[in-house]
């Protein structure tokens, strides 16, 4: 086709109305000049004016046949077809209505579900080449490892046991394969910014000089670390976020002239971050990096295997995978443990992609969310197809008229399809902006914990998925009644009336729908039931303490200004006779940490088995730590003021030491020693066991020292609690007075309720048990539709069947019976697919209980009785109706 | 010439052997329209009538040239084929 043929079938298609006209014209024409020449002949005018008509032939054909010349007719169909299609839906508003919005939510739920997806796992990094950044750790193969480094920084989550830190000395060997381009250790290091303005307590990294280049980020002011910045003896550089650059230092572009003082000590700055740089801590916290150093390591670090406490990010060669640099760490690890058989005996080195180490604790949440959207969405599907299906057999009638008429049977697929794309397209269009709704919701609700939610944004990728779903869900819930309709015979419907149509075809496919969706409503169910459960569980454990009313600070001492710990112990202890007595103020305590805010654990010997090295809990406390935190005492006594340097060494352990290292003795008296060569300490109390972790945390066995008499702190004394009568919150501003009136420099950080603290542990498990019941609650929502519908139509279609039972005497719960065991058949149908499905697929939710089984038969027992009753009620209103029908009325209903 | 001046013009040059429904020479002429063989220019009849009166284009006589060769061809053949040896 030549470009001027498109240029005239362009013409034609704008102007089509005028070319018709103007043919119709030529051809009336025609047939006049044609009878005028017949009459002129002789024929009478009527006469000729006919026979002109019939030399001429079916004129409206032609016409058809010239449109058709044009090449527009497929188009013009399907406008057609789409015209059609609104006309119908503006005719029931109330069917189009329901169809929408039900399609909507099922769309909605999704797009804001695959958002969080997608922003959290689909995206990639936000580095250069981010597919060849992986995170190295070290995983301890062997023994259970301690939780907490010796630096009392968390290790790793729940989800991988054995996971640790990386040794900086078994670092070196690392970085010698050729797999990785560069490796560079990095980890929190929080300092107090003094000197200008409010002193702070900032969130920075200490990282090698290679953590900007592994990453692949330049700052946008000034110049990377280089090697000479982390030798021994080099000069204290800095380098800072731009958001802290925009907040603390102005903006000043004069900046790297400046130095900052961090913990006492002056750092030049050298660099100002990217705007949109985050590091890999950011990725899964929203906080602020403030500042990134690179002091050189410490001999010990260099030199002592057994300590881990680096996270490792590396960039692997061109030609590596993870999975061939894996290949790469096994050999030397393998080499060290032979080498080192001390410190790396059951120590192996992991390369995992950095995308994937970053969402491993969301990743089964997230992929459980998504499932249950995508249930929605099928029984959204499976909704709408009923509502068609019930509206399809009331067009019946309609359906046989064109088909009498001529229309094809494809034609007539093709114009109900049109209207099922339409309802999806309109559906899709109310999703999207009820998902962008939803994703708001979801993105103030969510917990901060999940990587990157903070920038989460609806892209391309959203946009793509929502279509492509609502063009699917289209053609799904559209073949059915489409094909239904173009099954319509014409010479019998039309001899019956619309309602009595449908017949035993059109019957199983509703039962089959109302089955499905039955079926998939109850795998919901289970899925938030058995969540459900789990959060109740959790929220039911005792803590060992009471948290109400504590409030607890991180006060961190900076070594420049209290490099003893002597002098730490004496601010603490002036602090809390100080906050003593505060008005409202009941008890104080300070420890090195407070429970549910991290820890310190170590080796300890007890004097029944002296050469046998225990792996405990830790802590150093003040005497009043167990009456402000209210634990109580079973045996002995407490700490007291008495126990200070000088007098005996004194310990309190809890219940869980006494069971595993103690038991059938009487512990009190009993001694115990963190070292070999370190004095006895006597214990004097056993305390009630708490969960220092959290409420899904283990008991484990813990020894409280006294702070007086502890030198060693791996773990700094930097926690301060109180008790207070009333809202401890309204006491902060007088204890904070108290901490400046000490030490004006001296910044507060973590300021929590442990009830605050308890409520944002529970915040994952919250957020996605919420989503899950919500989700199961639509389920719900949309069955109990379904089967509403399902069952008031049958009962329609039935109701002179009904009439005429009642009419021969059948009782009105005879009827009841007879529609309820209808409903029941299906519902009952609904719940065994339905039980088939859950104990398949919750199985994927295992590691998202806590302390329930994925196949807990009570959680199952009770979803079938929440829905079965939601859906017998839902049934029994059409059935009621059924049962009240009046024969006369019935009969006349035809 | 009109619609109705051809198909005259076809009755009479050919005799009236031709004799077909009148009406399906405007599809041919909207076929030849959208080929570009010829053009279709509205003016009036003897009797003040509006009508539309066709006229070969340049290609449109270039193509009738190839189609009257390709005839003449076929037909040439089928006289000879026809003609006894």
């Amino acid at each position: 086709m030549g470009i001027r043929e498109l240029g005239r079938k362009l013409a034609y298609w704008f102007q089509r109305d005028r070319f018709a006209q103007e043919l119709r014209e030529e051809m009336r024409l025609h047939v006049d000049l044609r009878a005028r020449k017949l009459a002129s002949h002789g024929l009478p005018g009527e006469a000729a004016h006919f026979a002109a008509r019939r030399q001429f032939g079916n004129a409206a054909s032609y016409q058809d046949a010239s449109s058709v010349l044009w090449g527009w007719t497929a188009w013009e169909r399907l406008l057609q077809d789409l015209r059609q299609g609104v006309r119908m839906l503006r005719k029931s508003p109330g069917f189009a209505a329901i169809a929408i919005f039900t399609l909507a939510l099922g769309l909605g739920i999704n797009t804001a579900v695959f958002s969080l997806v997608n922003g959290v796992m689909l995206r990639s990094l936000p580095y250069p080449d981010p597919d060849r950044l992986v995170s190295i750790y070290e995983r301890v193969t062997k023994t259970a490892p301690d939780e907490f480094s010796s630096s009392g920084a968390k290790i790793g989550g729940a989800v991988d046991a054995g996971r640790t830190t990386v040794s900086v000395a078994n670092l070196g060997d690392y970085r010698r394969s050729r797999a990785f381009a560069g490796l560079a250790a990095y980890d929190s290091d929080p300092m107090n910014l003094t000197g200008t303005g409010d002193p702070e307590r900032l969130s920075g990294e200490a990282v090698d000089y290679s953590y900007f280049s592994v990453l692949g980020v330049a700052p946008e002011l000034g110049r990377a670390f280089l090697p000479e910045d982390q030798r021994p003896g080099a000069a204290r550089v800095v380098i800072v976020s731009h958001n802290f650059w925009q907040r603390r230092l102005g903006g000043d572009t004069g900046v790297l002239a400046r130095a900052l003082m961090l913990d006492g000590q002056p750092y030049q700055v050298i660099g100002v971050l990217p705007r949109n740089f985050r590091s890999p801590f950011q990725l899964t916290a929203p906080d602020d990096m403030a500042f990134f150093v690179a002091p050189p390591y410490p001999v010990e670090m260099l030199t002592r295997r057994g300590d881990h406490d680096v996270n490792v990010v590396a960039r692997l060669n061109a030609g590596f995978t993870s999975r061939t640099a894996q290949a790469e760490l096994d050999v030397i690890s393998a080499r060290l443990q032979e080498q080192y058989p001390n410190t790396n005996e059951d120590i192996r080195a992991v390369a995992v992609p950095l995308s994937d180490d970053l969402v491993r604790n969301v990743r089964t949440s997230l992929l459980a969310l998504l499932g249950a959207s995508g249930l929605i969405v099928l029984i959204t599907c499976v909704n709408v197809a009923n509502l068609l299906l019930v509206r399809a057999v009331a067009r019946r009638h309609e359906s046989s008229v064109r088909l009498a008429l001529g229309a094809s049977r494809f034609r007539m697929v093709r114009q109900f399809l049109a209207e099922s794309l339409l309802l999806a397209a309109a559906g899709c269009a109310a999703g999207l902006l009820l998902g962008r709704l939803l994703m708001e919701i979801l993105l103030r609700t969510a917990p901060a914990n999940i990587p990157r939610i903070q920038d989460l944004a609806m892209d391309w990728r959203v946009f793509a998925a929502a279509t492509a779903v609502a063009t699917l869900t289209g053609l799904i819930f559209g073949v059915a009644p489409a094909w239904q309709a173009s099954q319509a015979k014409p010479v019998e419907s039309l001899k019956t009336t619309a309602r009595t149509a449908g017949g035993n075809w059109q019957a199983r496919w509703r039962a089959v729908l109302t089955v499905a969706e039955v079926a998939l409503s109850l795998v919901l169910i289970v899925g938030a039931g058995l969540l459900l459960k789990s959060f109740v569980t959790l929220m039911g454990v005792d803590l060992g303490f009471q948290p109400d009313r504590v409030l607890a600070m991180n006060v961190n001492l900076p070594d420049a200004h209290y490099r003893m710990a002597s002098t730490r112990l004496q601010f603490f202890q002036q602090l809390e006779s100080r906050v003593r007595t505060l008005p409202g103020v009941q008890s104080a305590a300070y420890a090195n940490r407070m429970p549910l805010r991290g820890g310190w654990g170590g080796s300890i010997y007890v004097d029944t088995a002296p050469d046998q090295d225990s792996d405990v809990d830790l802590q150093a406390v003040s005497p009043g730590y167990f009456e402000t935190l209210g634990i109580p005492l079973m045996r002995g006594r407490l700490l007291t003021d008495q126990d200070h340097t000088g007098q005996p060494r004194v310990a309190v352990v809890n219940q869980a030491f006494v069971r595993q290292y103690l038991s059938g003795v009487d512990p009190v008296g009993h001694q115990i020693r963190h070292d070999v060569k370190a004095p006895w300490v006597t214990v004097v109390g056993v305390v009630n066991d708490i969960r220092r972790g959290g409420k899904d945390k283990e008991i484990s066995a813990q020894v409280y020292f006294p702070a007086e008499q502890t030198e060693l702190y791996p773990v700094k004394l930097a926690d301060f609690a109180f008790r207070t009568a009333g809202n401890p919150r309204q006491l902060v501003k007088a204890v904070q007075g108290q901490i400046w009136a000490l030490d004006k420099d001296q910044p507060i950080t973590n300021v929590r309720t442990m009830d605050e603290i308890i409520t944002v542990r529970a915040a994952d498990r919250r957020f996605q048990t919420l989503l899950l019941l919500i989700f199961a609650g639509v389920a719900v929502g949309l069955a109990v539709v379904g089967i509403f519908a399902v069952l008031s139509y049958a009962v329609n279609q039935r109701m002179s069947e009904l009439g005429i039972r009642v009419a021969l005497g059948a009782a009105p719960f005879r009827i009841l019976r007879l529609v309820l065991r209808q409903a029941g058949l299906l519902i009952a149908a609904g719940v065994a697919f339905g039980l088939l499905g859950a104990y398949a697929l919750t199985q994927y939710l295992s590691s998202l209980l806590f302390q329930v089984q994925p196949h807990d038969w009570r959680t199952y027992a009770a979803a079938v009785a929440l829905l079965s009753l939601v859906s017998v009620v839902a049934a029994s209103i059409p059935a009621r109706r059924g049962a009240k029908v009046d024969p006369i009325v019935a009969l006349r209903y035809e | 010439m009109h619609g109705f001046e051809i198909a005259e013009s076809i009755q009479q040059v050919s005799e009236e052997v031709l004799r077909v429904e009148e009406g399906s020479l405007y599809p041919a002429l909207q076929r030849m329209l959208i080929k570009g063989w010829i053009t279709g220019e509205w003016g009036k009849t003897e009797e003040k009538r509006r009508a539309r009166y066709y006229r070969l284009t340049a290609e449109g006589r270039r193509h009738l040239a190839e189609e009257l060769a390709r005839y003449d061809r076929v037909a040439k053949a089928i006289a000879r084929i026809l003609q006894p040896a």
